[in-house]
Formats: C-alpha cells, sequence, structure tokens
C-alpha cells in the first residue's frame, strides 16, 4: 500500500510538474494563473458531472477513446491543461485531478514564489481591498499574492478567501449561521 | 394375716369348748333337780358323739377349711389392694397425662398465640411492603412523568427557539441582502479583512 501511494504521489507530481512547465513555458505567471484558475473550475464540473466522470475513467474506452474524448470535451481550455488531461484520461488518472490541483499550487508557491488566493464576495473588490486583501495574504503566506476573484450572492456579504486549501470564511452568510446556530443552541437561561 | 386367722380360729375353737363343757354342769344340776329342766338338756348319749364330731369337725375346718379361706381372703385382698394400687396409680398417671395434656394445651395456645403474632407482624410487613412499593412506584411514574413533560416542553421550546431562530436569520439576510449598498459591503468587506484570523489559524 505505501508502495501504491509513493507511486500515486508521483504520478501527480509528473502530472502537476508537466502542466506548470506547460503554462510556464506557453505564457509566463498569467498562463500558470489561468491553469489553475480553469483546473479549479474543471475540478468541481467533473465532480458534479457523474457521467463524465465516468465517461473519463471508463475502462471500456480504448486509451485512444479516452483521451480524444478529453480533449474534445476540454477544448476550450488551456493548452497545458487540456493536454494534460487528455494525458490523464488516457492513464485512467482523471480521479487525481483534485491531487493535481493541490500540487500544481505547490509548485506555484515553490518555482515562482505565488500563491493565489479565491477571493469570493457580494460586490467587486475596488483597488484598495484588492490591496488589502494581498498585503493580508502576502503576510501570511511568505508569497506573492493574486487574487481570483469570484462573485456569489448567497453569501450576502462579507468574504470568503481560500489558499492551497486554506479557507478564511468571513462572510455573513457563515456569520448567521453561526448566529443561527447559537440561538438554537441556548437555552435561554431556561436550564434550571 | 395367717397368724392372726389363726388365732381367731383357735379363739372360736376355745369358746366352742366352753360351751361344749357347760352343758355336763347343767346336766349335772338337772338330774339333781329332776325337773324340766331336763327337757331341753341333751342327752349325752347324743351329746357326746356329736360333740366329739362337732370337735372333729372343727379341726378338720381348723386344719383344712380354714388356710384354704384365709387363703382366699388373703387373695381377695391382695387383689383388691392390687386393684386400688393400680388405681393409685391409673389416678397418678391419669393425673400426669393430664397434666401433660394441660401443658402441652399451654404450650399449644402459646405457639397459636406467637404464630398469630407472627401472622400479624407478617402481614403488616407486607402490608407496609406493598404500600412503599406502590408509593415508589407512583413516584417514579410521577418522575418519569416529569421528565417526560420536561423534555417535551424542552423540545417544543427548541422547536419554538429554533424557529425564531430561523425566522430572525431569514429576516436578518434578506434585510442584508436588500438594504446593503455596493459601499456598505466594501466596508464590511474591509472591516472582516481586518478583523479575520490568519489563514494557518482559521
Amino acid at each position: 500500500m505505501a508502495t501504491d501511494r509513493l507511486v500515486l504521489h508521483g504520478k501527480v507530481n509528473v502530472y502537476a510538474n508537466t502542466m506548470f512547465d506547460a503554462a510556464n513555458d506557453a505564457g509566463g505567471a498569467d498562463e500558470v494563473v489561468a491553469v489553475r484558475n480553469q483546473m479549479a473550475q474543471l475540478r468541481h464540473l467533473i465532480y458534479a458531472d457523474m457521467d463524465l466522470s465516468l465517461a473519463l475513467n471508463d475502462a471500456s474506452y480504448t486509451p485512444v477513446q479516452r483521451y480524444d474524448l478529453a480533449k474534445a470535451v476540454f477544448a476550450d481550455c488551456e493548452v497545458a491543461l487540456r493536454e494534460t488531461l487528455a494525458v490523464m484520461a488516457e492513464q485512467g488518472d482523471v480521479s487525481l485531478l483534485g491531487q493535481v490541483y493541490h500540487a500544481y499550487e505547490e509548485v506555484m508557491a515553490d518555482k515562482l514564489k505565488l500563491v493565489v488566493v479565491d477571493v469570493t464576495t457580494v460586490v467587486p473588490l475596488d483597488d484598495k481591498l484588492r490591496e488589502l486583501i494581498g498585503k493580508k495574504a502576502e503576510a501570511e503566506l511568505g508569497c506573492n499574492a493574486m487574487l481570483n476573484e469570484g462573485i456569489d450572492e448567497s453569501i450576502l456579504g462579507g468574504i470568503i478567501m481560500s489558499v492551497n486549501g486554506m479557507r478564511i470564511d468571513a462572510s455573513v452568510l457563515s456569520q448567521l449561521n453561526r448566529a443561527r446556530y447559537v440561538l438554537k443552541e441556548t437555552d435561554g437561561g431556561d436550564s434550571q | 394375716m395367717k397368724t392372726r386367722a389363726r388365732k381367731k380360729a383357735l379363739h372360736a375353737g376355745a369358746c366352742a369348748s366352753a360351751l361344749a363343757l357347760c352343758p355336763s354342769l347343767a346336766f349335772a344340776s338337772e338330774e339333781e333337780a329332776e325337773g324340766g329342766i331336763s327337757a331341753i338338756l341333751p342327752d349325752m348319749l347324743e351329746f357326746v358323739p356329736m360333740l366329739v364330731a362337732f370337735i372333729i369337725l372343727w379341726i378338720i375346718l381348723a386344719k383344712f377349711g380354714w388356710p384354704m379361706f384365709a387363703g382366699m381372703l388373703e387373695k381377695r385382698e391382695n387383689t383388691i389392694r392390687e386393684a386400688l394400687k393400680q388405681s393409685e396409680d391409673a389416678k397418678i398417671e391419669s393425673e400426669r397425662v393430664l397434666a401433660e395434656y394441660k401443658k402441652q394445651l399451654a404450650d399449644a395456645k402459646a405457639e397459636a398465640t406467637k404464630v398469630v403474632a407472627e401472622a400479624r407482624e407478617t402481614g403488616e410487613a407486607v402490608r407496609q411492603s406493598i404500600q412503599d412499593k406502590a408509593q415508589a412506584e407512583a413516584q417514579d411514574m410521577i418522575a418519569k412523568a416529569r421528565t417526560t413533560i420536561e423534555a417535551e416542553k424542552k423540545a417544543a421550546m427548541a422547536e419554538l427557539q429554533a424557529s425564531i431562530a430561523d425566522t430572525s436569520v431569514d429576516v436578518a439576510a434578506k434585510l442584508i441582502g436588500n438594504d446593503l449598498t455596493e459601499g456598505e459591503h466594501r466596508a464590511i468587506i474591509e472591516r472582516y479583512v481586518k478583523e479575520a484570523g490568519s489563514f494557518n489559524g482559521n
């Protein structure tokens, strides 16, 4: 089992490094970040779409068929990401995409000293907020921080920041949920 | 007893001899008187054989009759004495048995009294036990009912509280979502970013 894990870890690192090198060669840091952002979206897409996930890992297809299928499905993606995903589908390793994503972020931080902070807010950030968030991330992580902004009105307000699997949820929604939990769990002083 | 009977027999024989001799004196007087007295006096020719026969009879009786008679009397006396003794023994035995019966009866009465007392105590204990058990069960049922009521009350309160919490939070969410301007949202973001914990510690 230990050997399997090592082999798996080796595969993940190969995919992540290959994708990083291809993206970096193609467009530098911007391309690296673009690949990373697209991979984050595809990761959720593949996990959410069971049919796509099963098709990309279907052993009844030949490796070449799975390769062609992945290239066709991810035709609009960055070249480095598309080619890597096609190889992963050919090898039956699409299920490793989540691990590859984290390994890719580690490679980015290691080789470019760059981290991407996913920021989710209700309203678009202004420059002041970008600077504030970037400085906070750089101060805490010791790397250059690039913000990947997203709008999600369901969080009601506040901000959610995540980087390399670490997450700060300072949204109004989570605060309200916390308040809801406290209100439900508090016995109102009637316990005596 | 034999000696006394023999003495009585000798005494009777002596009396009879005296009576036998007395007529001879009477006969002498009658002969001298040649009067009517001779009419009542026995003829010696008859008297002497009769006296001899009497003496012989007396001797025979004294020799054989009286011992037999005395033996019968003694036997009878012994029988009566034995019967009296047996009667006395029976009386003593009956008195002893009666005393024993009385003692047994007294013991039985005491035992019965004791049994009744014990039965009464046992009954009282059982009654008390049943009463205590009933009271304990009643207390237990009351406690369980109170617990159930308390739990249901708490559940109802919790449900009401949850409902109020949900409603309050939903209202707050709608107010925040609808009423905040972009500037207010940004101000909140700025405050949260400043107050938020670190990536490593959150």
